[in-house]
């Protein structure tokens, strides 16, 4: 099990004045400010659950992750891992986990790729059976053998990806940390790879945690969110949770063949709510409205864009999870 | 344990080896690139001597053979000091978190990741040949005694490299621009310890024993070989600190490169 307890973290950036004076003056009296990326978050991991971690750019969650992963020392607080702690006991800390950071590659870039997984087959002093073992397990789950032999620098971003996740895997780790392993991907790539971390997951009851900016593998993918803002945590949950709790959002959707449809909708002024609770987009025919039905009724919403304009279809949705994460982005809700 | 390590370090070394294979040309052009810009110091040292003869008694054949030393402990510095040489670069592009997240200890990793072949092996080869230039007519008798002590100061002299570069690296933690110090300070210091320190004003043979000790890389172990008359000026023990002084210093060094590691923002 992963506990974090007020974990915590700052970062010193010295500050330096323009110009040659300001950088010889910044070398003997270095300006510092300090930034708190992390503030004081708390949660918890049970064993063979996948997390999603996720925020907007800046909340932290790389940050979060290097702590969790011994690359950072924490300001303050603590994070263990079945009760071992990074700093204090790094080797064996490490031993236990795996850690994909999907902006950068852990392969060795100028060699083929086979040789990387030979190299950590040492440092991890994998036995040679069962190394071949695991080889042919990962491979029939990330389907390496068609590049296993190129060098790492001619691989495709989808199939380094899938390189780089066996690699963090090689070692059977009960704890894997995937930093944005879908970024930059295809539709079809991205599918295979949530595929392959839910096997993983069921197979090896691996804990997973996850950040993403895709909300399309959390909702394939995770049993839980964790959600922080600028360093402060904002939800911690499951997603049917984030669902009650913020989904009021409805979605009204029309077509019509008034242009000036519009112009004639005044919602703000009918239902006297703010500018950001009711949203509408036009797209040709159809019009799109988005309101928080906690605020204006469904009904009343509908009579009065009945009552205004003439519609041929219409219908009323829930907001599906990518609108609430975004509203809660935005500070709209919670 | 240390089979393991064996074992470490062989896959290491066929991935560099194999690495610089991939780019036969770079890499015997850098190759030919740094013997040219060494040889080109050599060269500078024979027209001098050719000027003065002596310098403070030491004749062409005894400065080669301090060169060679020189020349193989730098050698040697490169085979395993390498990543604290370039340090910034390893933060820069994230390789250090990549050693952060290995079950094997740090300065393992950093030593058998880092070897820089092309150059060890231009610098090998100078320190060969200038080996085989003086070492039989300097004076020296090799025997069980002197070539005990050749190895003691090929050791050290490597490890006091190490440890200057290991102690200035340590400063990327907390300032993780480069601002080039240290590269100067030891291209300088490494400069004049082309020559007999004995030659220099006051300050800089204290910064040469003292501060950033290349002298006692190949100065005094080239003295207990040689023997020459400026040595009187200094105490005799002198001699035999090399080891001394790489112990201290690397011990010193390492403790600052930890002590500073939880200061690292990756
Ligand atoms: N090494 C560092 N030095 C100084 N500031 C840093 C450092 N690393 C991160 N920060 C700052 O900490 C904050 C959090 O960054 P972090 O990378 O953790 O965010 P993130 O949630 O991963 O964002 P993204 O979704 O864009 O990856 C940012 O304001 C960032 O500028
Ligand atoms: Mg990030």
């Amino acid at each position: 099990m992963i506990e974090v307890n007020n974990l915590r973290k700052e970062f010193k950036k010295t500050i330096k004045d323009p110009g040659l004076k300001g950088s010889i003056k910044s070398l003997f009296h270095p300006k510092t400010e300090t930034i708190a990326a992390v503030k004081d978050i708390s949660f918890e991991i049970a064993d063979g659950e996948i997390l999603g971690f996720i925020g907007p750019n800046g909340a932290g969650k790389s940050t979060v992750i290097k702590m969790l992963t011994g690359i950072l020392t924490p300001t303050s607080g603590t994070c263990t891992i079945n009760g071992k702690n990074p700093t204090h006991n790094r080797k064996n800390y490490v031993r236990e986990i795996g850690v994909v950071f999907g902006q950068r590659t852990q392969l060795w870039w100028d060699l083929p790729l086979r040789e990387t997984y030979g190299v950590l087959k040492e440092i991890y002093e994998v036995p040679d059976d069962k190394f071949k073992e695991r080889m042919e397990f990962l491979n029939e789950v990330l389907e390496l053998e068609d590049f296993i032999t190129s060098p790492v620098r001619t691989l495709s971003l989808g199939q380094r990806m899938r390189a780089d996740i066996a690699a963090s895997l090689l070692h059977s780790p009960k704890v894997l940390f995937l930093d944005e392993p879908t970024i930059g991907l295809d539709v079809v790539v991205k599918h295979n790879i949530r595929n392959a971390i839910e096997y993983i997951n069921k197979k090896e009851k691996t804990t997973v945690i996850l950040t993403t900016h895709d909300l399309a593998d959390i909702e394939m993918l995770a049993n839980r969110i964790v959600m922080i803002d600028k360093g402060s945590n904002v939800f911690d949950g499951t997603i049917s949770e984030l669902k009650s709790k913020y989904g009021q959002i409805r979605e009204l959707n029309f077509d019509t063949s008034d242009a000036k449809a519009r112009e004639k909708l005044a919602y703000v002024k009918q239902f006297k709510t703010k500018k950001e609770d009711i949203i509408v987009e036009q797209e040709g025919n159809m019009v799109k409205v988005r309101f928080d039905s906690s605020i204006v009724p469904v009904s009343e919403m509908l009579s009065y864009t009945l009552g205004k304009i003439k519609v041929n279809d219409i219908s009323v949705k829930d907001a599906d999870i990518e609108e609430i994460i975004a509203r809660l982005y935005k500070h709209e809700v919670g | 344990m240390s089979m393991d390590l064996i074992q470490l370090f062989k896959a290491y070394a066929k991935t560099g080896i194999k690495t610089r294979f991939q780019y036969h040309l770079d890499s015997f052009l850098l190759s030919l690139a740094v013997f040219v810009r060494e040889a080109s110091s050599i060269f500078g040292v024979y027209f001098l001597l050719l000027k003065f003869d002596t310098l403070n008694d030491w004749n062409i054949k005894e400065i080669f053979f301090m060169f060679s030393i020189l020349s193989a402990t730098y050698s040697l510095f490169i085979m395993f000091f390498m990543v604290f040489r370039d340090f910034p670069d390893w933060i820069k592009h994230g390789d250090f978190d990549r050693i952060l997240l290995r079950p094997r200890g740090i300065f393992v990793q950093m030593i058998l990741n880092g070897a820089d072949w092309v150059a060890a092996l231009s610098h090998g080869c100078i320190s060969i040949l200038m080996f085989i230039l003086s070492a039989n007519s300097v004076g020296i008798r090799w025997n069980a005694g002197s070539i005990f002590y050749y190895l003691v100061t090929m050791i050290s002299g490597t490890v006091i490299q190490g440890a200057i570069f290991v102690f200035f690296s340590a400063f990327n933690f907390y300032f993780s621009k480069n601002h080039g110090i240290k590269e100067f300070v030891f291209w300088k210091s490494r400069r004049f310890a082309t020559f007999p320190v004995s030659i220099y004003g006051g300050v800089v043979q204290n910064i040469l024993m003292f501060v950033i000790p290349f002298a006692f890389v190949n100065y005094f172990p080239a003295q207990y070989l040689l023997r020459k008359s400026d040595m009187a000026a200094y105490p005799e023990y002198y001699m035999y600190l090399s080891p001394v002084i790489a112990i201290v210093g690397f011990t010193l060094a390492y403790v600052f490169w930890r002590f500073s590691l939880r200061y690292y923002q990756s």
